[in-house]
């Protein structure tokens, strides 16, 4: 079975709208890159940056880090290959759901609306 | 079942895809051998100097009595699992050596002239590195890169 472990090397947050509150709509939009930093036989190691920035303008959020796939050949390219061309890999909803609370927590200190919990990919 | 002490012994074939990534390992699997020898050793080590000046009657046990096909030790399990972690210390010296000269001397198949792209297969035999094929026929997976642009949503 695939494991993987997520570690957060960095987060940057600003709060961009003086009258920005936490009960505003929040459409964020994402900006994802994976890239490979190390592999093995039976681990590969990605590093990851997330951008997102909320819709209107009221705050931008950067969390960048390391995932790590440990597990058989086929369960790593499984983990980090998109089901169809409108979905993200597998890999990319797991580091954003072990990083969510965080930036769930980061959103209510700055005051600014929450993060949703799902993406969606966006049309080109 | 909890492991008392020794080493899980790998027997298999393993790929690779960098010769550092050999090294490595290598280098990963020698010191966890080395760490399971001091552990053990300092077992033997620290009862030979309670019992100072014995010698090696305080790891012998007299109590083995073949059962079918294997020795067991019902009468004196003290001196029985001490000669038990003798045994297994002595078996660990020339799987260390082994291993070690391996290490030592890697440099030389990192000199060997080796086609781009190719992987490694390391076979070990009960923990020992014993070959290496360097395999031009598969070559190591591409770099794996990402890049999206998403919504979160509901």
């Amino acid at each position: 079975m695939l494991e993987v472990s997520v570690m957060v090397e960095g987060i940057d947050a600003t709060r961009l709208n003086d009258k920005a509150t936490e009960n505003a709509t929040s459409n964020y939009s994402l900006n994802v890159s994976l890239s490979e930093r190390d592999r093995s036989s039976e681990a590969l190691v990605l590093s990851f940056s997330l951008e997102l920035t909320s819709h209107p303008q009221a705050a931008k959020f950067k969390v960048t880090g390391s995932a790590t796939l440990k597990g058989t050949k086929e369960e790593i390219k499984e983990g980090i290959s998109a089901p169809d061309d409108n979905k993200p890999p597998p890999i990319l909803l797991m580091i954003y759901e072990r990083i969510y609370s965080t930036l769930y927590v980061l959103s209510g200190a700055l005051k600014v609306p929450h993060p949703l919990p799902n993406l969606l990919k966006k049309s080109s | 079942m909890v492991q008392e002490t020794g080493t899980d012994l790998y027997s298999g074939v393993l790929r690779f895809y960098t010769l550092n990534d050999v090294r490595r390992y290598l280098k990963e699997l020698l010191e966890r051998y080395q760490k399971d020898y001091d552990k053990s050793s300092n077992v033997i080590g620290s009862l030979l100097r309670t019992e100072g000046g014995k010698g090696m009657e305080v790891i012998m046990s007299k109590g083995w009595a073949k059962v079918g096909s294997m020795f067991v030790n019902v009468s004196d399990p003290d001196k029985g699992g001490m000669e038990v972690t003798f045994q297994l210390v002595t078996e660990m010296k020339p799987r260390i050596s082994k291993t070690e000269e391996v290490l030592k001397t890697f440099d030389s198949v990192e000199q060997l002239p080796v086609e781009a792209n190719s992987t490694y297969l390391l076979y070990l035999h009960a923990g020992v590195p014993e070959r290496l094929v360097i395999d031009s026929t598969v070559p190591p997976p591409e770099n794996f890169a990402f890049k999206g642009e998403f919504a979160t949503v509901q």
